[in-house]
C-alpha cells in the first residue's frame, strides 16, 4: 500500500514546475468550451457507484504522504477560485475516517483521491460528486454523475410544505425526485398517516433517491416509483394533499453558456425545460388537477421572474376553475422562484 | 440605539426575524437556481431595521450556517437594540425572571429554574436586563432594588457572560460610571 501510495504520488506534477502548471490550468478554467471528459492517463476512480465518503475507510496512508497531497492539491487551487481550498479541506474530511490520524484510514486509495482532485480543479468537475454528496437542510444527501445536485433556493420548498395545515398526515408526491432530497426531507415531517410518492423517469435517479431513502430510515414512508411525472401514479389520482416538483426549467438555448460545473457534467435530462424552459412545468400544470385532492397544495420552483408570473397568470386564467390563491413566491435573492396554489 | 421601527423587532419567529434580514451573499448570483452550483455555505444576515449584521461560516451546510447566523443575529440585537421602559408601571417580564438567581424576591415559583448563559433563551433575559439597566441610567443598585435583589447578585448576574458585561459597561460608560469588573 505504501508502494502504490508513492508511485500514484507522481500523479500530479511536482511543485517545481507550479507557475508553469498554474497558467496552463488558469486558461483551461476562463473560458467555458465543452470538453470532453479528462484525456489524460487519470484512471476513473469512479467505477464504484457507491459515493466516496461512503465506502469503507480501508486504504492506510502515513500522515506524512497525506500531508504532501495536501500540499501538492493546494498547489493547484487558482487565485481567481479561493473557495477550492475549502473544498479540499472538505474532501479530505469526507475521505479521511480522520484526516489527522497516522496512518490516516482513506476511503480511496491516495492515487484516487490525486485524480478526483485534478478532475475537480481542471475539468470543473462538481465537488459534490467527487465526494457523492450534497449538504442540503439538515441533510447529507448521496449524489452521483446522472443526478442534479440540490440546490440551496429549494430548501424553501419543504419549509412551505410544512406550513400547509394538516400536511403531516397527507400524501404527497414529489415529481422528478432526482436524488430524493425533497421526498426525505418532507418524509422526516410527517406523521404515521403521511407519505411521499416520489417519482423520476431516470433510473440513475432511482436508485440514488432509493439509496437516500434507505439511508435516513424512510423506506416506510417514501415510495418510489420509476416512469414519467403523473405516469405512475395513475392508481393515486385525487388522493395526493401535495404535489412538489422541482423539474428542468433552463430554456434550451441557455445550456450551453451555464457555468461548467453545470453544463459540462450535471444530466441535461435534470435541467432541459425546452424552448422557453417551460415544457415540464406547463405539463405539470394540466395534470395537476386531476392529481389533487380538493383543498390540495402544490409548489412548484422555476426558473425566476418570468416563468413564475406567466404560471400564476396561466393557472389563474386558464385553470381559474380549478385552482385559487395562486401566487409566486421570492427566494432568497429575492427572485420569484416558486409558484403555489391550492386546489378548490 | 431605540425607536418605533426597532420595537417590530421582539418576539419574532424565526421566519419572521428572517423576513426582516437580507442574506448578502446572494445578491451578486444573477439566475441561480438550476443554473447555478457554486455554495456559499458562509451566511452573512444584514437586518434591515436595525443595520445589525451577523454572519457563520463555520458548517459546511448552509442551512445550518443560516440558523447560527440567525441565532447570532438574536443576540446581536438582544445586545444593541434598547426597549424604553416607564419605570413607574414596569413588571418584570418573565424571559427576565428566568435569568434571575432563585433567592430574587419578586421571582413567582412557576418561573422555573435559573436559566445561564449558556441556554438560547438567555438571550431575551438579557435584552430585556439591559433594558432595564438603561432605564436605571445604568444603576445597579436601583435595577437590584426593582429586580428584589442585592446589588451583588445583579453585579454578578451582569458578570457572568461576556458580552452582557461589555454591553452592560458601554451602557454605564455613556453614563459617566465606571465598568463593572
Amino acid at each position: 500500500m505504501l508502494a502504490s501510495a508513492s508511485a500514484s504520488a507522481s500523479f500530479l506534477p511536482r511543485p517545481k514546475p507550479k507557475p508553469h502548471l498554474l497558467k496552463r490550468l488558469a486558461s483551461a478554467l476562463t473560458p467555458p468550451s465543452p470538453l470532453s471528459p479528462s484525456t489524460g492517463a487519470d484512471p476513473d476512480p469512479d467505477q464504484d457507484p457507491t459515493p466516496l465518503f461512503l465506502r469503507p475507510p480501508a486504504h492506510p496512508v502515513p500522515a506524512p504522504s497525506l500531508a504532501a497531497f495536501r500540499r501538492r492539491a493546494a498547489a493547484l487551487v487558482p487565485p481567481s477560485a479561493p473557495h477550492l481550498h475549502r473544498h479540499l479541506r472538505w474532501l479530505l474530511a469526507d475521505a479521511a475516517h480522520d484526516p489527522d490520524a497516522d496512518p490516516a484510514l482513506l476511503r480511496a486509495p491516495l492515487g484516487d483521491l490525486e485524480a478526483l482532485w485534478l478532475r475537480h480543479v481542471r475539468d470543473r468537475r462538481p465537488f459534490q460528486y467527487v465526494v457523492g454528496n450534497e449538504h442540503w437542510r439538515d441533510l447529507v444527501v448521496a449524489v452521483r454523475e446522472g443526478v442534479l445536485i440540490p440546490r440551496p433556493e429549494t430548501e424553501a420548498v419543504v419549509e412551505m410544505v410544512g406550513r400547509v395545515e394538516g400536511f403531516e398526515a397527507g400524501w404527497w408526491t414529489d415529481l422528478g425526485t432526482g436524488s430524493g432530497a425533497i421526498a426525505v426531507a418532507v418524509a422526516r415531517m410527517l406523521g404515521p398517516e403521511g407519505k411521499v410518492f416520489a417519482t423520476d423517469v431516470s433510473e440513475v435517479a432511482i436508485e440514488v433517491a432509493r439509496l437516500n431513502v434507505q439511508r435516513y430510515g424512510m423506506q416506510d414512508k417514501v415510495q418510489i416509483r420509476h416512469g414519467s411525472w403523473f405516469e405512475p401514479l395513475e392508481d393515486l389520482k385525487g388522493k395526493f394533499m401535495g404535489v412538489i416538483s422541482n423539474p428542468p426549467y433552463i430554456p434550451t438555448d441557455d445550456l450551453p453558456g451555464l457555468q461548467p460545473e453545470v453544463g459540462w457534467h450535471e444530466p441535461k435530462l435534470a435541467l432541459d425545460g425546452g424552448k422557453d424552459g417551460l415544457d415540464h412545468l406547463l405539463h405539470l400544470c394540466e395534470g395537476l388537477s386531476s392529481v389533487l385532492k380538493p383543498g390540495g397544495f402544490f409548489v412548484f420552483e422555476t426558473n425566476g421572474n418570468k416563468q413564475s408570473e406567466f404560471l400564476v397568470d396561466f393557472l389563474s386564467t386558464k385553470w381559474d376553475s380549478s385552482f385559487h390563491d395562486v401566487e409566486a413566491v421570492l427566494d432568497f435573492a429575492d427572485i420569484k422562484r416558486f409558484v403555489t396554489g391550492y386546489r378548490r | 440605539m431605540a425607536g418605533a421601527a426597532v420595537m417590530t423587532t421582539w418576539g419574532l419567529s424565526d421566519d419572521e426575524l428572517m423576513g426582516q434580514c437580507e442574506m448578502g451573499t446572494f445578491k451578486a448570483s444573477g439566475p441561480g437556481g438550476q443554473h447555478r452550483n457554486k455554495r456559499e455555505s458562509a451566511v452573512r444576515l444584514r437586518h434591515r431595521p436595525t443595520g445589525i449584521i451577523a454572519q457563520a461560516v463555520e458548517d459546511r451546510s448552509q442551512h445550518k450556517n443560516r440558523a447560527s447566523a440567525l441565532s447570532r443575529l438574536r443576540t446581536l440585537i438582544a445586545l444593541k437594540v434598547r426597549k424604553p421602559i416607564n419605570l413607574e408601571e414596569y413588571t418584570p417580564p418573565v424571559e427576565l425572571l428566568q435569568i434571575l438567581p432563585l433567592k430574587s424576591t419578586i421571582r413567582r415559583k412557576d418561573v422555573g429554574p435559573q436559566i445561564g448563559p449558556n441556554n438560547p433563551k438567555f438571550a431575551p433575559g438579557m435584552q430585556a436586563l439591559l433594558d432595564l439597566l438603561f432605564a436605571v441610567e445604568g444603576s445597579v443598585s436601583e435595577a437590584a432594588k426593582i429586580l428584589g435583589l442585592s446589588t451583588g447578585a445583579v453585579s454578578r448576574l451582569i458578570l457572568s457572560d461576556d458580552s452582557l458585561r461589555t454591553a452592560a459597561n458601554e451602557l454605564r460608560a455613556a453614563k459617566g460610571l465606571k465598568p463593572l469588573k
